[in-house]
């Protein structure tokens, strides 16, 4: 989303789904894991909207669509490659809004290879490092100059340049013909992505795949919009930014973008996940998506800018933003003379996601490890690889409301149960802080609309249960104390400047969240008032923020996020309710609801428009735009920074202003999204030579071993996971609560009674599922909602899995978590959860050895490495191909 | 109002209103961190519910919910059915006492005795095994708070505590020289209606609910636990071994219990099984053998009863099959109401083949 | 008294998601029914009980639901709860008066009056009400009496992200009902009625205060087709009790002077 439109978040609200003509629902269950958003898909619905459900699964939203699109996990691609397809071939776009408000008119250069060209490949790829050089992505004769950092990408060597030239195409094409032009390139590369190609690669029947394509362009235009609904089911897989950048396309070729009842919501998932994508719990991003520097060339404040600050669109307003965050952080002690500290900061030297860090973890390279709010134990992939990390640290601490099985994982594990692994072996020094619930504390949720809502304490917390607050303050004050005597050593200056004096407050002494909220929102470092808003900042330290984005929730001291207007006092946007980032604007981009003219589209599709009276922009929602700048205003050769944005350019954080149908430059693994089958599949890539995303993160170890890449005779089903609305994640606040876990009292597996036929398999009773990493028994569940899919002739059974439970709680069962391998995106490091393959037999079967850890599960067949990369593209390349993880130290166990 | 009760598995017992709430604290220590499977509360429910073994699904004409039951089945232990017999054997022995009063009563006098006895304990057995299946003593004096004619139960517990009372008085009024005499005698009378009521009620109860078996029955069963009652005396005088006049004519009035209960047990079949699924369970599993048992027991009870020169051997022989006869009667009652609760299908197809509410409206004087 | 309240339950808003069953476990501190895995879709508590007052049940049946989905399966899900009737069994029953009906038409029971005899539970039609092993008293839902007083809606309704459950005046319910059933009917769904709406359409309970629309027979749900307060056909039951208890005392009186005398 970042990259297509020019931010990560979600672009519309779930309230706004009711305005919406169709819903399409891929990669997310929302009537069972966002239940209570759900309520406005059905609104939608009965207004009239079409609601389709495209999952593997017929779950709780399909019962309740219109339409059920059963799909093969792993596939989607293909099935959106197909309707982006279905709506060019038919000239089904929305021109106008093409036109002006994307990127098709660009012309790109003369070496760009596409992934038609190569057999699965875009050009730049380099065979010795296993990854694209991006260079011939660009616009034609744009030169976005190499040297450089990263900005919302990955770390140190992994990371894009940054370009230092301003990205506008230099030549465009606005009849879209040009051969070169991204509209034609998407043509081309669509070409082959047909309704009889989507059969056989998604398991989906033509008829169906021409309904779904048909209700999105009946659906379209000025007068009706469509929106997208993702979450989960997308993200973890390989190439999961691509599935969400296919719906980006989609959505910007039908001119869904920006509009009442259009936009693409992610669903996130955890309260306030957004809230830590925006103020980082990520290794790799500083507050308001600042990324963090690279020990390799951020030398120093001045590098750093310079690599970071966008000549054209609003991220050349990012030395205000870095300065600001500084000068919050470090107080007086940051000084213009000084860098404004930004010396303190750390810096990255490589990837450190979380699954880097566990291998690192169990190489013995990390020595402690702090999880706060998480139960990786259960809900990360190879639990036992996890578990094995976690042994091999000195110590953990664990802060939570249950003693979860991360905090036990040392007397309580299947390992330990099998006599594997020895607690009395285990030297690892485990501290558990019992955690304080959100009724316990102040403090806000960032939602999945990017609001911040801000929730008071009910009752003290009990015992010694405490906020994270709380806890990250005292320590703090601990560690301050603790290197008082040594603050002459440079070293420990960051601790000694560090601001750290929130007034404390409660019968408990805690510090004032609010207090935190005034900071985060900026402050006038003269007079410590709250500023209004980011557009306030300056990169001079008279203003202090803690992050930029949120800049406007505390405005004029007031804590916007408290706010509860109702939507029915009020507009269904509901302004008046808490506090939205960025501005309060609760659609993004909503420049796009009118047209270049500045008129809305339609009178039913109103949002935002252009009053020639007033000469600024208005509506129903805050302008997501520059107020003043009128829709004919076109800026000059020579304007840098957000002056580049001209008034019909209404992705204002994008380089140039538009919708990014082809990625230029940002992406790790190609312009444009390219149908690769999962690291683990039941099929050959019925497009391209090139079988898996060739940038795809693998960690090559013994105890994270990987199948065949399809046509595995040893695990010959697929796998999917999910959750029910029954549970949360890994279980920590459901199986531990008899209301919810009676509910859903044991693991299950979901199977169609096809699959039964075959294995032997009757509901109700035991079955056990193997992978190379693990083995678990499950209950079986026969349905039919789980329906075998027919792909090139061939019956492709899928198994579903729940991942709720574990060891510990009132209700007790296997992980799922136990049978999947590291694998990941290369874009943002994320698991590939949700396709992988397995078997299945009837009964309790899984005894002696169960997980890789601790030794080989199943026998061993020839490698096929090969088979996952294109051989003609340079053989398998000699360096490391994508992220391979080293050795583990206990090789050959 | 908070009561004590002592959950499964543990010693204490705590103060509850019932919704688990630790009313000292006047709340949960962590919300539901407490909550704790104590027991299944469904007890009857999850205890015979299995595990379904098929994928939900395939469609048939005869649609029922995972064959779980639809009703919610009698809670009542072995210490209902057990009332039903011990109070059927009251009320109809006060009924036998009474008309026994009646007319030239001399020789009689040790038979009137004997069935005032029988009313008095009979009747303190009853309502002790109502109150344990109750469990707490003081709960039975609620149906005592209120005259409700719409609860057979309520109308039941007058009933009882009437039969006890006047069998009381009889036993320590009547034969009196003085005007408590004349008191006990009439006591004694209004023990027999009394004591007709306890041992037809306990019919008009089963019949009153939604059990289907039961409903179906409506019209037999009072008549069957009247007659059981009375076969239940005449097996009892049998065992007690009583001689001349008494003898003679509690078998009369046992032997016709004995044939009319037999006949309304062959009628119950009949009504019960207008539809065939709501008779079945008088005919199939346990509670069809049980029922079969009971009215295989009666009839030797009776046989062996009418046999001529009875011996002392044959006579208790005859007494204990007609009273396992009877008792097994109102046991096997129980246990078809159970199967006939377990299974939904029952219900639809009685339902559906117009005993519903449909009934009442093809009879519109009801 | 304050107008009849009560419930109406459009299965087909409804998601399956049992925030009604976990908010009337919540707000009345139920305990848990036990953890037992039944194979029945995504029920696993099967039933109504004494510590299970709202209940979701959950269908898969292999033919398509009109206007929904293609192909030939659909998922039904209803959250069943105490019906409210207008005439219940169950209070009709009791021979205690602990069940009573409230100022808000609903049916009530008082657990300090209750005794536990469990002759409500053999006569609700609907196997609603159930004893509790460890009280031994009956309970179900009480419409959330606690918070009617409040001027609260019931716990369930509140929870329902969907409006699936309605809570309101009954009046009001009823014509909203019949409303929405036209509307479905128009929209293609022709297999879509209420069910115990009213005293016509259920005549053996009078109507329901907590009534439903329904996509397929009572029976897929688990309801009966027909049901009646076994109190409308108990005149049959006494009737006959009559007749047995005088044929009694006609034998006994006929034994008396007919078998006293030594032939
Ligand atoms: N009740 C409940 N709600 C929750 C959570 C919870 O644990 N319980 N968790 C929260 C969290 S942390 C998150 S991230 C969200 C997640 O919300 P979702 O993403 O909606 O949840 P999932 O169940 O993980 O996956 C969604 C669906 O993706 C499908 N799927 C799997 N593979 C594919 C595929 O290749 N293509 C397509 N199109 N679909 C696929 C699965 O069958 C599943 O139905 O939910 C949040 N809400
Ligand atoms: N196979 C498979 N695996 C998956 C997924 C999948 O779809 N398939 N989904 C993935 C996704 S999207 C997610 S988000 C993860 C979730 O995985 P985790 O985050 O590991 O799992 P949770 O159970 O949500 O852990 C949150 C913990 O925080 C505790 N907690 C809640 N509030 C507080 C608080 O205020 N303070 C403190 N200290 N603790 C608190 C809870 O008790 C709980 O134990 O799982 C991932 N794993
Ligand atoms: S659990 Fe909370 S966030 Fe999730 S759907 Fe329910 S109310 Fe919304
Ligand atoms: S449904 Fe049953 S418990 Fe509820 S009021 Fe009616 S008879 Fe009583
Ligand atoms: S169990 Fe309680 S509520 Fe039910 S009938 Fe008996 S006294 Fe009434
Ligand atoms: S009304 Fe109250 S008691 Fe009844 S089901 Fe709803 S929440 Fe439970
Ligand atoms: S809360 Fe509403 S939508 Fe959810 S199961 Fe209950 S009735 Fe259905
Ligand atoms: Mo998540």
């Amino acid at each position: 989303m970042g990259t297509s439109f020019g931010r990560g978040g979600a672009t519309t609200f779930p309230g706004d789904l009711v305005n919406s003509d169709v819903i399409v629902i891929e990669g997310s269950n929302m009537a069972e894991c966002h239940p209570v958003a759900f309520r406005w898909v059905m609104q939608a619905r009965e207004r009239g909207a079409t609601i389709i459900h495209v999952d593997p699964r017929f779950t709780r939203t399909s019962a309740v669509a219109n339409l059920h699109v059963p799909i093969r996990a792993g596939s989607d691609i293909a099935f959106l490659g197909g309707i982006i397809r279905y709506i060019i071939e038919n000239e089904r776009y929305f021109k106008e809004y093409v036109v002006n408000y994307t990127n098709a008119p660009a012309i790109i250069g003369d070496d760009f290879k596409d992934t038609e060209d190569l057999d699965g490949v875009f050009s730049g790829w380099d065979k010795k490092k296993g990854k694209y050089e991006t260079r011939t992505w660009m616009y034609k004769d744009v030169d976005p100059e190499p040297a450089g950092g990263t900005r919302e990408s990955e770390a140190g060597e992994k990371g894009q340049p940054i370009q230092r030239n301003p990205i506008q195409a230099e030549h465009t094409d606005e009849t879209l013909q040009h051969p070169r032009c991204v509209f034609q390139i998407l043509k081309k590369h669509y070409s082959r992505y047909t309704p009889e190609l989507v059969e056989e690669t998604c398991g989906i029947p033509r008829y169906l795949f021409l309904k779904v394509a048909e209700a999105l362009c009946r659906n379209s235009g000025r007068e009706r919009t469509g929106a997208f609904v993702y979450a989960v089911g997308w993200t973890q897989h390989t190439v999961g930014v691509q599935y969400i950048r296919s719906a980006a396309i989609i959505q910007l070729l039908l001119g869904n973008m920006g509009r009442p009842g259009g936009g693409i919501m992610a669903l996130r998932g955890h309260a306030s996940i957004q809230g830590s994508t925006d103020i980082p719990t990520l290794y790799n991003l500083l507050p308001g998506y600042l990324p963090m520097p690279k020990a390799k060339h951020d030398k120093d404040l001045a590098t750093y800018l310079r690599l970071n600050t966008s000549p054209s669109g609003w991220w050349g307003e990012f030395p205000k933003y870095m300065i600001s965050m500084l000068k919050a952080w470090y107080g007086d002690a940051a000084t213009k003379e000084n860098d404004w500290r930004y010396d303190y900061l750390p810096t990255l030297t490589g990837d450190h996601s979380h699954m880097n860090t566990v291998v690192d973890m169990a190489d013995g390279a990390v020595k402690g490890y702090f999880v706060m709010g998480e139960n990786p134990a259960v809900g990360s992939m190879n639990g036992a690889l996890q578990r094995k990390g976690l042994r091999q640290l000195d110590w953990l601490v664990v802060r939570d409301f249950q003693l979860i099985e991360t905090a036990e994982f040392w007397r309580d594990a299947p390992e330990i149960a099998r006599g594997d692994v020895k607690t009395k072996d285990i030297k690892t020094e485990v501290f558990f802080f019992p955690g304080a619930a959100h009724t316990e504390k102040d403090g806000s949720f960032t939602n999945t609309q990017r609001m911040l809502q801000w929730h008071h304490k009910a009752v003290e917390p009990r015992g010694d249960s405490r906020s994270e607050l709380d806890f990250i303050f005292k320590l703090g004050q601990r560690l301050k104390e603790l290197y008082a005597n040594e603050y002459g050593q440079i070293r420990n200056w960051p601790i000694r400047d560090m601001t750290w004096d929130y007034p404390e407050i409660g019968p408990l002494k805690e510090p004032s969240a609010e207090a935190v909220l005034h900071e985060i929102n900026g402050y006038t470092v003269a007079d410590r008032k709250p500023v209004e808003g980011y557009s306030s900042l300056k990169d001079d330290g008279s203003t202090a923020c803690g992050c930029w984005i949120y800049s406007g929730c505390y405005r004029g001291g007031k804590n916007m996020t408290a706010r509860r207007k109702p939507y029915w006092e009020q507009n269904h946007l509901a302004p008046e309710w808490a506090w939205v980032w960025p501005h309060n604007r609760r659609i993004l981009y909503n420049r796009a609801s009118a047209d270049p003219n500045g008129a809305p589209w339609s009178e039913r599709k109103k949002l935002v428009w252009w009053d020639e009276q007033k000469q600024e922009w208005t509506g129903l929602d805050q302008p997501d735009f520059i107020v003043k700048r009128g829709p004919s205003h076109r800026p000059s050769k020579e304007a840098r920074g957000k002056e580049t944005i001209s008034g019909v350019d209404p992705f204002i954080m994008q380089a140039d202003g538009k919708g990014w149908i082809y990625v230029a430059t940002g992406l790790q693994d190609g312009p444009l999204p390219t149908h690769y089958e999962p690291q683990e599949s039941i099929a050959k890539n019925p497009l391209y030579g090139q079988q898996c995303n060739p940038e795809r993160m693998e960690w090559i170890r013994k105890d994270n071993p990987y199948h065949q890449p399809y046509d595995d005779p040893r695990f010959p089903y697929l796998i999917t996971t999910y959750r029910l609305t029954e549970h949360h994640t890994a279980g920590g606040m459901s199986r531990w609560l008899s209301w919810l876990s009676e509910l859903q009292p044991e693991m299950f597996c979901e199977i169609s009674p096809e699959l039964a036929e075959e294995r032997g398999l009757k509901n109700g009773e035991w079955a056990t599922i193997r992978t190379m990493r693990g083995e678990i028994e499950t209950r079986v569940l026969v349905t039919r909602r789980m329906q075998p899919l027919r792909i090139k002739g061939k019956l492709v059974h899928q198994i579903g899995l729940p991942y709720h439970w574990s060891t510990k709680g009132l209700v007790r069962g296997d992980a799922a978590n136990d049978l999947i391998g590291f694998v990941a995106d290369p874009n943002v490091s994320i698991q590939e959860s949700k396709a992988f393959t397995g078997n299945i037999e009837p009964g309790r079967k899984s005894k002696g050895r169960r997980h890789a850890t601790s030794g080989r599960l199943v026998k061993k067949l020839p490698s096929r490495e090969q088979d996952r990369d294109l051989p003609k593209v340079g053989h398998k390349p000699e360096s490391k191909h994508g992220y391979k993880a080293e050795q583990t130290k206990e090789g050959n166990i | 109002m908070s009561t004590t009760v002592r959950y499964k598995n543990s010693v204490e017992r705590v103060y509850t209103d019932g919704r688990d709430i630790d009313t000292e604290a006047g709340d949960l220590t962590g919300e539901a961190a407490d909550q704790r499977a104590s027991g299944s509360t469904d007890k009857h429910l999850k205890e015979q519910m299995q595990v379904w073994r098929q994928a939900p699904g395939p469609r048939t004409g005869d649609p029922a919910y995972y064959n779980v039951p639809m009703l919610n089945e009698p809670v009542w232990e072995w210490a209902i059915p057990t009332y039903y017999y011990v109070g059927g054997l009251t009320g109809a022995a006060l009924v036998l006492g009474a008309a026994s009063q009646m007319g030239d009563a001399g020789g009689r006098k040790e038979l009137i005795r004997r069935c005032h006895w029988i009313g008095l304990i009979g009747a303190g057995i009853s309502g002790g095994l109502l109150i344990y299946d109750l469990g707490v003593p003081s709960r039975f004096f609620n149906m005592l708070r209120v005259f409700r004619p719409t609860s057979v139960m309520n109308m039941g517990a007058w009933i009882l505590t009437g039969a006890g009372g006047t069998a009381f008085l009889a036993v320590v009024l009547r034969g009196r020289e003085n005007r408590f005499g004349a008191a006990g005698e009439i006591a004694g009378y209004l023990a027999g209606m009394f004591g007709a009521g306890l041992a037809t009620y306990t019919g008009v109860l089963t019949a009153n609910t939604a059990v289907p078996v039961w409903q179906a029955s409506r019209r037999v069963l009072p008549i069957l636990f009247g007659t059981s009652a009375m076969s239940s005396v005449g097996a009892l005088f049998e065992l007690l071994g009583g001689k001349g006049e008494e003898r003679r004519l509690t078998k009369i009035f046992g032997t016709a219990g004995q044939i009319a209960e037999f006949a309304a047990s062959v009628a119950m079949e009949k009504q019960a099984s207008v539809v065939p699924r709501v008779g079945r369970p008088l005919k199939k599993g346990l509670s069809g053998f049980v029922w079969r048992a009971a009215m295989t027991l009666t009839a030797a009870g009776l046989v062996l009863g009418l046999i001529p020169k009875p011996t002392r051997r044959r006579r208790l022989a005859a007494g204990i099959a007609g009273t396992l006869g009877s008792a097994l009667m109102r046991a096997s009652v129980e246990h078809i109401g159970t199967a006939s609760a377990r299974d939904a299908r029952a219900s639809f197809q009685q339902q559906r083949a117009g005993y519903g509410a449909a009934e009442i409206a093809r009879q519109p004087n009801q | 008294m304050a107008a009849s309240k009560g419930f109406f339950t459009d299965t087909t808003l409804c998601i399956g998601c049992k925030a009604c069953e976990v908010a009337c476990k919540q707000w009345n501190q139920l305990p848990d029914d036990g953890f037992l895995f039944s194979g029945m879709s995504y029920d696993n508590t099967v039933h109504l009980g004494g510590s299970t007052w709202r209940h979701v049940a959950f269908v898969e049946r292999p033919v398509p639901l009109n206007t929904q989905t293609d192909g030939a399966f659909s998922w039904l899900f209803s959250s069943d709860v105490c019906k409210h009737c207008a005439r219940a069994g169950c209070l009709e029953s009791c021979p205690t008066g602990a069940i009573i009906r409230t100022e808000f038409g609903s049916v009530y029971v008082q657990p300090d009056v209750c005794n536990g005899c469990g002759y409500c539970i053999v006569s609700c039609p609907f196997g609603v009400i159930n004893r509790r092993e460890e009280d031994g008293r009956a309970w179900k839902c009480t419409l959330c009496y606690d918070r009617l007083r409040d001027d609260l809606v019931p716990a369930c309704a509140k929870a329902c992200p969907t409006e699936s459950i309605q809570f309101g005046d009954l009046d009001e319910l009823r014509a909203h009902a019949k409303e929405r059933v036209e509307q479905l009917h128009e929209r293609g769904m022709p297999e879509a009625y209420l069910y115990g709406a009213s005293a016509d359409d259920q005549p053996g309970t009078e109507g329901l205060n907590a009534f439903f629309l329904l996509v397929d027979k009572p029976e897929v749900y688990n309801l009966p087709p027909d049901p009646v307060a076994p109190a409308k056909k108990v005149k049959d039951a006494w009737l006959a009790a009559g007749a047995a208890a005088a044929g009694m005392a006609l034998a006994a009186v006929g034994a008396v002077f007919f078998g006293g005398h030594r032939a």
